[in-house]
């Protein structure tokens, strides 16, 4: 099947231009102006290791709110706002809080069917019982519902997954893998930038491997114990087509700036 | 001693024509009744009959319906004059979707567990007790246990079943779908049903002269004597018609 041509006007070109900042200035003069536009990031991220609050961060340029998209798995909206607003970063991107949607979407139809097995139903519930004559539709995909949500973003979006792992612990990691195939297709079609985080625990070596060679850019965060201290890291791992680029920044996370890199070693 | 043969259980009068003497007074209060027959036999319409007489009777009657959406079954019953809209709006007879139960308890898969035939049982129990239904027709038994892989399951939950709604009184048809009612044919799906039920009344279909007949017939029904011939019927606006075969026979000269 042929790819849809997407036509970029002269002057989003010209806004926008080939790079994209990752909303940290001193990693996007590290990386020799940013990362180029219409790369899938993967990140690749242990607890504790910054990367929720450098996810925040990567979204925070904002160049078009409504063009702007950040996924979370885990937190709240209004956890994620309080971060947006402690930054002062903009506010008026669109959020999804996948992870509070599958709460009330799953987990509390779950919780009310285990009560009707233990307790019963009471006499308004046979009435309303009686009275309901179709199922509601429930069939709840999330992973399509997150592709389409991405695959429906315009040229030179910006988008952040936090965290793939809520979708390939509950899907079939074959179906994810090629989800994301699409919305990679997708973020290189339109010059996006796309950041999907997920935890080293959740992928076999295989998925690893794929994912590897799938995704443009990876890093990888972890902590490490450097004499009796704790120290951030991340690891640029792959930087397709520029793999002077790969290197290992220790960052530390200030009040005024978020995730900031303290130093910097090449690896290549 | 020699015992009294004057003893005979309380009856459920079916009040479907015919029906009522067959059975010498009706079905005995509390029995599960295995309700069998080929496609287009009846089973549906006697059993909402059934209960459309014992609503008349002011009693609270439930309907379970898996093989068709409710909507669908209202619809088609609408045609029966015997029928009337008002004794579902005013809660007399109460009809349930198998499939919003089953998304009740959490139960959106192709095949049941154990604990999800408990829940099952303890559900239909839960809401025979509460709406003190005096009458069920679940309609049908089949495509429920179809859900129920094993036969030991099936058999424990229609014996579990039948036991708890016998204890609160509640007199229950089971409508099972078979493919043939020949001579040789077994009365259930699954062969468990027939020997758990109380009672088991057959419908089907006799060919006469290019015609099929439908015929009802009695097979068992424990708790009192019954005739076990096959009675022809007609399913008109007003309900069951039965006639016995014979008669039917002399009256059109065969």
């Amino acid at each position: 099947m042929a790819r849809k041509e997407v036509k970029f006007s002269s002057d989003d070109e010209e806004f926008f231009g080939v790079m994209g900042s990752v909303g940290v200035p001193k990693f996007d003069r590290e990386m020799r102006g940013g990362i180029p536009r219409g790369f899938m990031i993967l990140a690749v991220v242990a607890t504790g290791s910054g990367a929720e609050l450098f996810a925040k961060q990567f979204v925070s340029p904002a160049e078009e709110p409504e063009n702007t998209l950040y996924v979370s798995t885990s937190e709240s909206a209004p956890q994620i706002l309080n971060v947006f607003n402690k930054y002062n970063w903009p506010t008026d991107i669109n959020v999804r809080t996948m992870g509070e949607e599958y709460n009330s979407r799953v987990l509390e139809r779950d919780l009310q069917a285990a009560r009707y097995r233990l307790q019963g139903f009471s006499m308004a519930d046979v009435q309303r019982l009686a009275q309901t004559r179709f199922v509601d539709d429930e069939t709840e995909d999330f992973l399509t519902e997150l592709t389409d949500d991405v695959t429906s973003l315009g040229p030179y979006f910006r988008a952040v997954i936090d965290s793939m792992d809520f979708y390939f612990n509950r899907e079939d990691p074959a179906r994810v893998m090629s989800m994301l195939r699409m919305m990679q297709a997708h973020t290189q079609l339109n010059r996006g930038l796309l950041l999907c985080l997920v935890s080293e625990s959740s992928l076999t070596k295989s998925m690893e491997m794929e994912l590897g060679m799938l995704a443009d850019m990876i890093l990888k965060f972890e902590v490490v114990m450097v004499g009796t201290d704790f120290e951030t890291r991340m690891i640029i791992k792959k930087f397709r087509n520029a793999p002077e680029n790969m290197a290992v920044i220790s960052f530390k996370v200030t009040p005024e700036e978020g995730i900031t890199p303290e130093t910097v070693k090449r690896i290549a | 001693m020699i015992p009294s043969t004057s003893y005979s259980r309380d009856r459920c009068v079916t009040g479907v024509h015919g029906l009522d003497e067959i059975l010498k007074g009706g079905i005995p209060y509390g029995s599960t009744v295995l309700a069998s027959g080929t496609c287009g036999s009846g089973k549906t319409t006697l059993g909402m009959e059934f209960l459309v007489r014992g609503a008349l009777a002011g009693e609270a009657c439930a309907h379970f319906t898996a093989t068709e959406p409710s909507v669908k079954l209202l619809e088609n019953i609408r045609q029966f004059q015997f029928f009337d809209m008002q004794m579902v709006d005013t809660g007399l007879i109460n009809v349930f979707d198998m499939d919003v139960l089953y998304s009740w308890l959490g139960m959106q898969k192709t095949s049941f567990e154990l604990e999800d035939v408990h829940a099952l049982i303890k559900a239909i129990t839960d809401i025979v007790n509460t709406i003190g239904v005096t009458r069920l027709v679940i309609d049908s038994v089949t495509t429920l246990c179809y859900k129920i892989r094993s036969e030991q399951l099936i058999r424990d939950f229609l014996f579990t079943l039948g036991k708890k709604l016998a204890t609160l009184g509640c007199t229950t048809i089971l409508i099972s779908e078979i493919t043939s009612a020949s001579e040789n044919a077994l009365w259930s799906s699954f062969g468990v049903e027939e020997a758990i039920a109380d009672g088991i009344i057959v419908l089907g279909d006799i060919e006469r002269m290019g015609h099929l007949l439908r015929y009802i017939q009695v097979v068992k029904m424990r708790g009192t004597g019954h005739s076990r011939a096959k009675y022809a019927f007609e399913l008109t606006p007003l309900g069951v018609m039965m006639t016995p075969m014979l008669k039917w026979g002399s009256v059109t000269g065969q």
